[in-house]
């Protein structure tokens, strides 16, 4: 005798409809997939292929058109002994800690000037983001023109003061070298922060002012105990745009100064373009672009787990 | 009020899409054209002349369309790089210096017109050889060298009491220690430029009897007493009659310090003449030039070396390679450098009485510049590992830094600790 289970009626699934197009695009889960995919691929493509490709070019003796051998960390290794790529390195960790701790503070100070009422304060507003907006090589040339020797504006008021002439070697002294990339990267950031800084003055709201001056707290204190405490997450979030932008500028050393003099302000960037395009050494290369990612990404976390606690 | 459904939108994108991604196939199957990369010149009749006058001419004869596409100074490395890299781009591109000897796997082989234009137009200068042929192969057509040589302030030379350009280092030292003085310094640039730098450092080198690299590019053979001798002189030269700010110079900064009456001699192309005759006539007229002074082991100079090579990857090779050889006649070739008036040298012997020398005799020095003119890192056989030495600016840095000040000691053996490491040898 066998036993045969029938198949209980009552609870038996219903049969699914059968799909047609429009209904299948309907779904919430397949449209939202649709439009997600996109910026998904865009992503992919533009950022996702190029940092594996990068870190695959890193482990090869490829050189630029032929063919590459898997080398594992011997470019990383060839790094490691030359001396050019330590000196870049230092010069990268001055020109960004530098650089952004200068826009920072001049930031705070740009945007908590623009925060008071005065006549004309939205044309300001506008001519401030002036510096960051014409592109990076025209003003680099511009200021090219502004620390050369012979037309310098800046060595003409400092002799009209009293220095020496001809005044200083802006580009020609190591270090006046790097203080000048510093100041000009300063200066081309500053409404980035000035700007994004204001926008979250603007949301703080005016009654914690009031409560604070009624219970008598100095403008010192305001600043300290309401202002700051609410800027926090903005002004890092800023920080961390701004330390990735200004760890791999590439544009104003090349314009300027091309790493020189005596590689004074060549950056990783520039290091590695030299040597991807002007050597052909694109596994070479690659490894310099690539150390910065580690610290890059250490300050990412970093940040950004600073910013989940607090 | 109409809503677009989510079906209606997706086949609208879609068909955007499909659209914009068939459209450039469709305009490439368009007829024959063969596509010339160049870097834009510095004299702007050279570039209208090809566009203007060669193209339209072959086109004309043939059928094939010539695109002459000008890119910008400085950006034929990078765009070479990725036609290589993706094997899509132009079908002919100009290289600049060392550019054939990293990009010889995908460069063809145009032996036979160079043989030829040889045969028929006097032959080649050496120069020409050590720029275009790779392993035995010529990669590359020479076009010319774009030399570079002093050009020196006839009137302030005069009143230090040197009416000739001096014919060696040392007499030249004495004039700008002198010139110096009187508030006319020199300005040679030791910065990271692109070849203001390279063209009098690697000649001053080889004057001495210096070399980086020994013939068989396997040697390191930069510390040595006469590349000690080279870096003592620079660092005097440097002192005694420049200002510190050349150290951060790059190429466009002693042409603009020219035209400023900031310096009384420097090391550039023609094209400094050639813009002060255009700009600043009277310091035109005052513009001088010269062979570079001798060293104890002779006069050299820096090979600017241009030279045009066909992608082996392009559809239309042959097309290029055809369009090469007819720009290769002396008809059109001779024209195209009649136009920019000796600011190319061609490397032919069949140009060296041509009439561009007439008419400004005081270029004719870089024509007697061509037979002891080398490419950076001579007598090392140009390669990858001699390009990396160029890009990481070994040997400028080594007398850079001496002339801000660090010993010559220091300055040798940390060129030949970086040569060691890029030529991997103990």
């Amino acid at each position: 005798m066998s036993i045969r289970s029938e198949p209980l009626v009552g609870l038996a699934r219903p049969p699914r409809p059968a799909l047609s197009r429009s209904g299948w695009l309907d779904r919430e889960a397949v449209f939202s997939w649709l439009m997600m995919a996109p910026p998904l691929l865009f992503l992919a493509g533009l950022v996702g292929y190029p940092l594996v490709y990068g870190i695959l070019l890193s482990l090869q003796d490829r050189a630029v058109a032929k063919p590459g051998h898997f080398v594992g960390l011997r470019n990383f290794i060839a790094d490691f002994h030359d001396p050019i790529f330590w000196r870049v390195a230092v010069n990268t960790v001055v020109y960004t800690v530098a650089a952004t701790l200068l826009k920072m503070v001049g930031g705070l100070g740009l945007a908590l000037a623009m925060n008071q009422h005065f006549r004309v304060k939205n044309l300001v507003r506008a001519l401030l983001l002036l510096p960051f907006i014409v592109p990076t090589v025209l003003s680099t040339v511009a200021w090219m023109w502004m620390l050369d020797p012979a037309f310098s504006v800046v060595n003409r008021l400092l002799i009209g003061i009293g220095v020496s002439p001809p005044g200083p070697s802006w580009l020609g002294n190591p270090a006046l070298a790097m203080f000048s990339i510093i100041m000009i990267n300063t200066w081309r950031g500053l409404p980035f922060y000035g700007i994004t800084l204001l926008g979250g003055l603007q949301t703080v709201p005016p009654e914690l002012y009031e409560a604070a001056t009624i219970d008598g707290a100095s403008g010192w204190h305001r600043f300290r105990f309401v202002t700051l405490p609410l800027l926090k997450p903005i002004i890092l979030i800023v920080t961390l745009f701004s330390v990735i932008f200004t760890f791999a500028d590439f544009q104003l050393v090349y314009v300027l100064t091309h790493g020189g003099p005596n590689n004074a302000t060549n950056l990783f960037a520039t290091y590695a373009f030299d040597l991807s395009m002007g050597a052909g050494q694109l596994g070479l290369g690659a490894s310099v672009a690539l150390a910065m990612l580690p610290a890059l990404g250490l300050l990412i976390v970093a940040l950004t787990l600073y910013m989940r606690k607090s | 009020m109409h809503v677009t459904s989510r079906r209606g939108f997706l086949k609208i994108a879609t068909a955007g899409a499909a659209g914009a991604a068939l459209s450039p196939a469709l305009g490439r199957a368009a007829g024959k054209t063969v596509t010339l990369l160049h870097e834009s010149s510095f004299i702007p009749p050279f570039d209208e002349y090809m566009k203007n006058m060669l193209a339209p001419a072959y086109e004309k004869e043939t059928g094939v369309k010539i695109v002459y596409e000008i890119i910008s100074v400085g950006s034929s490395p990078a765009r070479i790089a990725s036609i290589s890299e993706t094997g899509t781009g132009a079908d002919i591109t100009m290289n600049l210096t060392l550019i054939p000897f990293l990009y010889d796997e995908k460069y063809a082989d145009v032996g036979d017109i160079a043989e030829e234009m040889g045969k028929e137009q006097g032959g080649w200068y050496p120069a020409a050889r050590e720029m275009a042929i790779v392993n035995g192969k010529w990669k590359a057509i020479p076009f010319c060298s774009i030399g570079q040589l002093m050009n020196w302030r006839s009137d302030w030379f005069a009143e230090v009491g040197f009416k000739e350009f001096p014919g060696t280092w040392d007499e030249l030292y004495e004039a700008g220690k002198k010139l110096k003085t009187k508030g006319h310094p020199f300005g040679f640039e030791l910065g990271h430029g692109f070849g203001d730098n390279h063209g009098w450092l690697y000649p001053l080198l080889w004057s001495y009897g210096a070399h980086e690299v020994a013939e068989d590019g396997k040697t390191v053979t930069i510390d040595s007493d006469e590349t000690a001798r080279a870096v003592d002189f620079a660092r005097k030269f440097f002192q005694d009659t420049m200002f510190e700010d050349v150290l951060g110079w790059t190429d466009p900064s002693n042409n603009k310090a020219w035209m400023a009456e900031q310096i009384s001699c420097t090391n550039n192309a023609e094209s400094i003449l050639w813009f002060a005759k255009q700009n600043f006539p009277e310091i035109g007229e005052v513009t001088q030039q010269s062979l570079n002074p001798a060293g104890p082991k002779g006069r050299f100079h820096f090979l600017g070396a241009i030279s045009h090579s066909i992608f082996n990857f392009s559809p239309q090779e042959k097309e290029a390679h055809d369009f090469l050889r007819w720009l290769s006649k002396p008809k059109q070739l001779g024209a195209w450098y009649d136009v920019a008036v000796s600011y190319y040298q061609p490397l032919l012997h069949a140009y060296d009485n041509a009439s561009m020398w007439n008419v400004e005799p005081r270029n004719i020095p870089y024509r007697d510049a061509l037979g002891t003119s080398h490419l950076p890192g001579w007598p090392a056989p140009p390669d990858r590992r001699l390009a990396e030495s160029v890009a990481k600016y070994v040997v400028v840095d080594m007398f850079a830094k001496a002339c801000a000040g660090a010993s010559t000691k220091e300055v040798i053996k940390s060129a030949e600790s970086q040569l060691r490491g890029i030529y991997k040898t103990a």
